[in-house]
């Protein structure tokens, strides 16, 4: 998976499994001239890839202490503090539990640790090891050194899918790694040799620790890997995890956190203030533009990877009437002008959902996927807010729009709403609605606010659907028009396979939710989980008048 | 830097790493525990040696809190009965995490014992010939006068299924002409209920119980731990004065207290080293020697607060909506979706006028941030996967004190939102 770090500048970095991409991870701002060497290296060593280098299980290139409390701002204490528990050169140690929320740094921080300190350690994400067996394949092939090539058939070195055999390999990869760091150690008496690496102490590194939890076995699984270290019993391995959540979210009957546990609090405002002030040209005029909206956006969220996009095309407003940003001499009277300039966008932008949500929490996967559909459509439509940004075809928004009529009104009111006639003109209130009653769709109005929409059969949309297409073809003709987009046809009115097609391929992009049957009828009951706004946005693209047919009170 | 300093300084990080060294290895620690004459390890250690010298059976099973060194001293024993009867012994060690299921335990014994007795192993052997190895390798032994120990760590994990596994050894163990020891590991109590009715009558009822140890004990084996050795490359003098120190620091009222207040949280052996460790950790290089100050700063690290400090990471409008769901809750509103706390943001907005008000897409953000760190969950578990966040019922995951502890010491916290949760 991508996981898109907008840090200082947006660099893509996607986690894999080899130890090269755990070496480009870093965005590239951090320190410019080291990175050169740094691809200088790899392209060397692209050449001779098939040649197993211990020196591929360190980070290359150390860099100072300084240079790292640098890079990191507002990050001293822990990363002191993981230095101390790391202890000096080939100290054993005790298995580190390291989190925190979302975007404090914690992947970078432990990488770019291991780069100051040269020690060998082995790096693996759970967000690309999504099963036991890539797991234990990839670690192992980076500790024997094994590069997956075009020569080997892009093969594992060993085949192991079992927890047992993943121990026995491991135990067996880890010594022999070990004397031969040991053996290097030794030989390398002589000064003039330079260690490339440093120390025999080997560290794991699991990454994402908390996607394990959803995994089948996850239990299992997470109690072995925390139980790892006392298995092993080989005290030159040490373990570091990582995890968005906090141990206790770990906690079951089966599994206790024994972790050393090493916490990274979100960063606070000021700390925001001066990663965001990082890599600016123009510091004076970031500075006044940050002072305008870094408070307000810190009470909605402190999380860097939300805040940057944002401040990102804010800025880009701010400055606009500048025009050359780099060179401006900032007097009060500008600020206060950029400042009044800039508002309206702020109070816009505060009631936007700024990015899509990359790692959805459990359990909502269904609905991401439909929020990035809004998203996008919602940042676009501050231009043209009455366009759909994406295309459907006419048939498919009267299904849509069929649907959520289907969910939102009551089965009991389709007769009134769709009489025979086919015209909605028929349709009138003609209850005076008595106390009671309306007390009753109070409640049905809760209902639909807490339960959300409703379900119904696939018949009845098919029904509403005839209705519909019956109205549309009614007013298509009077505006002369000739569409003759319907498949299923006024009169004829057949269901035709298309019509199925559509249906599937709403549910697929999730505006339709195929649900669990109804236990009375047997049948599969769909529920439309597109909101009112898209609806009626759709309506009116297909000049449709779907508000007379919304029931309300 | 002076050459006197320089040296003090590579004294300062040899020690450190050998403290750091014997808190990781479970052995020494241990070790300083078992030598009084009713202490577990001479009892394992009795059971044991007679079942090798009267050629008997025997089965035991360990019991004790995770951290309570269990598999430690079972591991000193098999360690110096091995040195004691060389050849005499065959050590067989299964896992309830990597062996529980029967097929692949079967197999990992036929490995041991193909490796211990230099045997060739086939990958090829179904279940059923490796039962009938193990039977047969029994036997053999039992007749040269070997005896074969089975630990089973995680015994709890083996009487998952069929325990056809702990049927199959218990019952050799049975025949006379078999000499082997099974030793179950576990951190339930319990365990030995968990077993079928036909395993349990073949199995012996010997239990060792594992306790903490008393507040003496303990004192001494920090000091044990802690102090440096005076005969060795480590230089003499400073050995010394590194040992007085500590010792006034061990006898220190206060170092009794942090202590007192790290062992009842987590009465256990291994917490406690992990402390030590930690407060070693942060020895000051420079000066080289420990201070009271290093086991104050460790005890805060030990006993983290993982809700409260969500809490502090959460944004305003995170805590609004937390307190929005505590007024629901103090309502008694037995179920309630992410709509039904949207209107009572709603209203809490129109009754007080607070400037932190926002849309409904930032709100659903910033209830995904919570549902994420699990202050706040699904009530529904994995049944309402098809419907939308918006309305799927849920609650809050921390206590109503828990969140006004929570508030009280957040930063900069709006006045509003504590008198709202008062």
């Amino acid at each position: 998976m991508v996981k898109i770090y907008t840090f200082c500048t947006s660099s893509i970095m996607v986690k894999e499994e080899s130890l090269k991409a755990a070496k480009r991870i870093t965005p590239s701002a951090y320190s410019a001239p080291t990175i050169e060497k740094n691809s200088a290296v790899k392209s060397k060593k692209t050449v001779d890839l098939c040649f197993p280098l211990l020196s591929d299980l360190v980070y290359g290139n150390p860099i100072s202490l300084d240079a790292l409390l640098s890079t990191f701002p507002g990050r001293r204490t822990q990363i002191l503090e993981l230095i101390q528990l790391l202890g000096p050169l080939n100290s054993p140690t005790l298995p580190l539990f390291v989190y925190g929320v979302p975007s404090t740094g914690k992947t970078s921080i432990i990488l770019q640790l291991f780069r100051h300190l040269n020690r060998p350690f082995v790096y693996s994400s759970f967000r690309t090891c999504y099963n036991p067996r890539n797991l234990f394949e990839s670690v192992l092939n980076l500790l024997l050194l094994h590069h997956r090539v075009a020569a080997n058939g892009y093969s594992s070195t060993k085949r192991c899918d079992k927890l047992s055999d993943f121990v026995d390999f491991l135990r067996d990869a880890l010594t022999s790694l070990i004397k031969r760091l040991k053996d290097d150690v030794k030989n390398s008496v002589s000064p003039q040799s330079v260690l490339p690496i440093d120390g025999y102490m080997i560290y794991l590194i699991f990454d994402h620790l908390e996607l394990v939890r959803e995994w089948g076995k996850s239990s299992s699984m997470l109690q072995f890997l925390f139980n790892l270290h006392d298995n092993l019993n080989i005290p030159e391995v040490g373990f570091i995890f990582i995890s968005n959540l906090a141990p206790d979210m770990f906690c079951s009957n089966m599994t206790y956190v024994e972790q050393i546990p090493v916490y990274f609090p979100s960063y606070t405002e000021d700390d925001l203030r001066q990663i965001l002030l990082r890599n600016q040209e123009n510091q004076k005029l970031y500075s006044s533009f940050l002072n305008v909206v870094l408070r307000p956006f810190c009470r909605i969220t402190r999380r860097l990877d939300e805040l940057s996009p944002i401040f990102e095309s804010l800025y880009m407003q701010y400055c606009k009437p500048i025009g050359d940003p780099s060179n401006v001499i900032l007097s009060e009277d500008m600020k206060r002008r950029l400042y009044s300039n800039l508002m309206p966008h702020i109070t816009s932008a505060r009631n936007e959902t700024f990015r899509v949500l990359d790692y959805a929490a459990p359990g909502t996967e269904t609905s991401t996927k439909f929020e990035m559909k809004g998203c996008k459509r919602k940042l676009e439509s501050s231009k043209k807010s009455d366009e759909l940004d994406f295309h459907m075809s006419i048939s498919a928004k009267y299904l849509l729009i069929s649907a959520f009529l289907a969910s939102r009104n009551q089965a009991t009111l389709d007769a009134s709403l769709f009489d025979s006639s086919g015209g909605s003109d028929s349709r009138k209130r003609r209850r005076k609605t008595p106390d009671k009653v309306k007390a009753q769709q109070e409640i049905s109005e809760d209902d639909l606010q807490t339960k959300g929409p409703g379900s119904f059969p696939l018949e009845r949309l098919l029904a509403i659907f005839q209705c519909l297409a019956s109205v549309a073809e009614g007013s298509s003709d009077e505006d002369g028009g000739s569409d003759d987009w319907l498949g299923i046809g006024g009169e004829s009115a057949v269901v035709t396979s298309n019509i199925l097609l559509q249906i599937s391929s709403l549910s697929n992009v999730k505006f339709i939710l195929k649900g669990g049957s109804c236990p009375l009828e047997g049948s599969v009951r769909y529920r439309c989980m597109v909101s009112e706004d898209l609806a009626l946005k759709v309506a009116r693209s297909l000049r449709f008048p779907l508000a007379k047919y919304i029931y309300r009170r | 830097m002076s050459f006197g300093k320089m040296a003090a300084n590579g004294a300062a990080i040899e020690s450190l790493n050998l403290i750091r060294g014997r808190l990781c290895n479970s052995d020494f620690i241990f070790r300083f525990l078992c030598e009084s004459p009713d202490s577990n390890y001479s009892k394992l250690k009795f059971i044991f040696s007679s079942s090798i010298t009267e050629a008997c059976n025997n089965s035991v099973l360990l019991l004790g809190p995770r951290g309570s060194g269990k598999a430690a001293v079972l591991e000193l024993v098999i360690g110096d009965l091995l040195k004691e009867y060389p050849d005499m012994i065959t050590v067989v060690r299964l896992n309830g995490l990597l062996h529980s299921d029967d097929t692949s335990a079967f197999k990992a014994i036929a490995k041991q014992l193909c490796v211990e007795h230099q045997l060739l192993f086939s990958k090829m052997a179904s279940s059923d010939d490796n039962t009938q190895f193990m039977l047969a390798m029994l036997r053999e032994c039992g007749l040269a006068h070997k005896t074969v120990v089975f630990v089973l760590d995680e015994f709890d994990l083996f009487t998952q299924g069929k325990q056809r596994l702990l049927y199959a050894l218990l019952d050799a163990l049975q025949s006379i002409s078999s000499q082997a020891v099974v030793i179950g590991v576990s951190c339930r109590l319990d365990a030995d209920q968990l077993l079928e009715k036909r395993v349990k009558s073949r199995f012996s009822h010997r239990k060792l119980l594992f306790l903490p140890p008393s507040k003496d004990d303990l004192l001494k084996l920090m000091e044990h731990a802690l102090s440096l050795p005076i005969d060795s490359s480590i230089p003499q003098d400073y050995a010394v004065e590194f040992n007085a120190r500590l010792h006034t620091i061990v006898v220190d009222r206060q170092f009794q207290e942090i202590i007192d207040s790290c062992w009842e949280s987590y009465p256990t052996i291994r917490h406690l080293m992990k402390f030590l460790f930690c407060a070693v950790s942060s020895l000051d290089l420079d000066s080289g020697y420990l201070s009271l100050e290093n086991f104050k700063t460790a005890l805060p690290s030990m006993q983290r607060q993982p809700k409260m400090e969500s809490l502090r990471d959460c944004s305003i409008l995170e805590l609004y909506i937390l307190v929005c769901m505590k007024r629901l809750e103090v309502k008694e509103q037995n179920s309630y979706s992410f709509n039904a706390v949207m209107k009572e943001y709603k209203m809490v907005h129109d009754s007080f006028h607070t400037s932190d008000y926002y849309g409904q897409n930032v709100c659903l953000r910033a209830f995904q941030h919570l549902l994420q760190c699990g202050l706040i969950g699904f009530t529904d578990g994995r049944v309402g996967h098809n419907q939308a966040i918006e309305f799927r019922p849920v609650k809050l995951l921390i206590s109503l004190s828990e969140l006004t502890h929570g508030l009280k010491f957040y930063n900069s916290c709006p006045a509003l939102l504590l008198k709202l949760c008062a």
